[in-house]
């Protein structure tokens, strides 16, 4: 029998060694790609982040943590901050649940509902930049639709309400150019923008959503729709849940069309709204600061990942909350 | 039933506010500036023939014009002939404000020089992506080879990354490369779609072995296996993907806006609508809606006509 199996073994080991050769044949573009599009970059904004480089320059000095330091004490990059969480912490929440709101109404509508689920859409096809545009252009504190929308009210009962009151009396909010505002305004865009995408993630979930579940809930006596909602609906969109308030991190950590366009200097009355997608791009591009832009962008890195590895760990546990 | 109403009545609300800024934008590429600035007209404008002030400008006479003019109106003063031929220009340069919204889109800027570098970009983005993703995606699923598992792991560990985090490095690398304001800058980041050969890996774990066992007894390669075998039964995975590439780099401004800054030969569709609100004044509010409706109007026309394969593409990232 030996003697039959040997070249059997061999050809089958050269078969082996063949199709190995061809796979890293396969492979070896891809992973060239990987290594010098995603990995050497991110090793050459960590080293670089430790020094005061700028382009054109032929040297440059190690500086130690200073960038790092500079991050975390200057009054600036405390800003950046600021704006930044606030932006995600608003836009990420509201988008996802007016996501999920959408989703629930528009799937109990059967096929009347695809209209609206195809309006909500369109935002997320759009291109933003020319969104943010128009905009700015409805928010003009003058010639805008908004106030002029919002000045119609003058002389009508809704003076009485302080907003209006103030409103017709002093002028109605300059939005983009009033610090109090700005970021609320730029949340609102981003939700805007993003609520529909997480609205189809959410429908998609819910085909996934057991008819059985609904009657054996309904066997056990759980009549209302909160009850029902709570009970079944919720649980068994855990997983979607936590895959679309992932993306919606990512997507809100990274704004930056909305920001360029309304405020090409400086990030906003008073810095209100210097996310961290624009401070590298103006301390890393525009002002050739490199140590300091990829020190922030070493951040912004370990911030998406760490999010990521959050989502990981979450789906991994199968967690039905 | 009554129920029901109270649904529609939220989503309606909700749709006009989604709505908005696309009435908006379209009624506002109609419109003259005065009814921009007014804000009347409705939504179509009222339509009012409308002079061009630039071009009654270049129609401005010069001395040797004139003179040149001369025999045609016999018995006039210079300033009587330079009136009438304004007054002709005038008539000439009147124009219906959606035609002048829309003609000076094209020809205030190379607009169509921008759409087609859009196409250009996104299509070998897409072209380049599948060219890498499928070998290795095939590779991966359905080859056996020492490391295999090592390369995976790496395919996950980059998931973590987005592209447009790393932009300032890769911004100082292609830099240093010299290639920054080329057609390679805009499309070499995106070249490696980690998520395609996750997506592709995914979809081919589910084509039969002997499938390609029988192509195998064929006699051909692992290479033509990849294209003549593999790549046919993809065309669905394919499809999505390319309306997830497609929408993600037509759209996309922060990337184009880092490495494209001189010519505008090079501009994509958003950096060009980006440098005409730059230099607009006033009175271009109009031309620049219309350049704002024509870069947004291909995908969304797109999506339209084919709304599931793009909510099924776009949505891909939800692939687990």
């Amino acid at each position: 029998m030996a003697v039959i199996d040997a070249p059997v073994a061999a050809r089958t080991s050269r078969e082996v060694n063949r199709q190995a050769r061809t796979a890293w044949g396969l492979t070896t573009p891809a992973l060239a790609l990987m290594f010098l599009i995603l990995l050497v970059p991110v090793v050459v904004a960590g080293v670089l982040s430790f020094t005061n480089y700028s382009l054109g320059n032929s040297s440059f000095d190690w500086v130690g943590f200073k960038n790092y330091d500079r991050l975390l004490s200057r009054s600036t990059y405390e800003k950046m901050f600021i704006a930044t969480f606030t932006y995600v912490v608003v836009v990420v929440p509201v988008s996802v649940a007016l996501g999920l709101g959408a989703a629930l109404l528009v799937n109990s509508l059967g096929r009347i509902g695809d209209v609206y689920k195809t309006i909500y859409f369109l935002p997320v096809m759009a291109t933003l930049l020319a969104m943010a545009i128009v905009w700015e252009f409805m928010l003009h504190p003058t010639i805008g639709v908004i106030n002029q929308t919002l000045e119609l009210s003058c002389g009508t009962f809704l003076e009485a309400i302080r907003f209006f009151g103030n409103g017709c009396a002093d002028g109605f909010p300059l939005w983009l150019g009033d610090r109090d505002y700005a970021i609320w305004v730029l949340c609102f865009i981003g939700v805007w923008q993003g609520f529909g995408f997480n609205m189809v993630l959410y429908l998609a979930g819910l085909t996934g959503v057991h008819r059985e579940l609904y009657h054996a809930a309904e066997m056990d006596g759980v009549k209302s729709a909160w009850e029902r909602f709570r009970l079944v609906t919720w649980p068994a969109l855990g997983p979607t849940t936590v895959f679309v308030v992932t993306i919606s991190c990512i997507r809100a950590f990274q704004v930056f069309d909305t920001v360029e366009a309304f405020w090409p200097q400086g990030g906003g009355p008073n810095k209100s709204t210097y996310v961290m997608m624009f401070a590298i791009f103006e301390k890393g591009v525009q002002q050739n600061l490199i140590g300091i832009g990829s020190a922030i962008t070493m951040l912004f890195l370990v911030f998406v990942m760490f999010l990521t590895l959050i989502q990981r760990w979450l789906v991994e546990r199968k967690v039905h909350y | 039933m009554t129920r029901d109403i109270w649904k529609h009545l939220i989503l309606v609300i909700g749709a006009i506010i989604v709505l908005a800024p696309f009435y908006m934008m379209l009624s506002y590429s109609f419109k003259s500036p005065g009814e921009i600035d007014r804000g009347t007209g409705g939504f179509f404008g009222r339509q009012e023939m409308m002079v061009d002030e630039r071009c009654v400008q270049l129609r401005d006479p010069n001395r040797d014009e004139i003179a040149a003019a001369a025999p045609q109106y016999p018995g006039k003063s210079d300033r009587e002939i330079r009136d009438a031929i304004m007054e002709e220009a005038a008539v000439a340069c009147a124009m219906r404000p959606v035609v002048f919204n829309y003609t000076k889109a094209f020809i205030e800027a190379p607009l169509l020089r921008y759409l087609l570098n859009g196409v250009i970009v996104t299509v070998s983005i897409f072209v380049i992506q599948v060219l890498v993703a499928l070998p290795a995606a095939y590779a991966l699923a359905k080859l056996k080879f020492w490391g295999r598992e090592a390369v995976f792991g790496l395919v996950l560990f980059c998931l973590l990354i987005p592209v447009h985090a790393i932009a300032l490095p890769l911004y100082i690398i292609l830099a240093k490369v010299g290639l920054t304001n080329t057609y390679a800058a805009l499309v070499v980041p995106w070249t490696i779609s980690v998520f395609g050969i996750f997506l592709m890996r995914q979809f081919f774990m589910t084509v039969p072995d002997d499938l390609i066992d029988a192509a195998r007894m064929d006699g051909m390669t692992e290479f033509a296996i990849v294209w003549r075998v593999m790549l046919p039964t993809a065309v669905p995975a394919l499809l999505a993907f390319a309306i997830f590439s497609i929408v993600a780099h037509w759209n996309d401004y922060f990337w184009p806006r880092i490495v494209v800054t001189g010519s505008r030969d090079l501009f994509t569709p958003p950096l060009g609508l980006r440098e005409f609100k730059g230099d607009a004044d006033g009175s271009f509010f109009g031309p620049m809606m219309a350049t704002a409706t024509i870069i947004v109007t291909p995908l969304i026309v797109a999506f339209l006509v084919a709304q599931r394969r793009f909510i099924e593409g776009i949505t891909l990232t939800g692939m687990k």
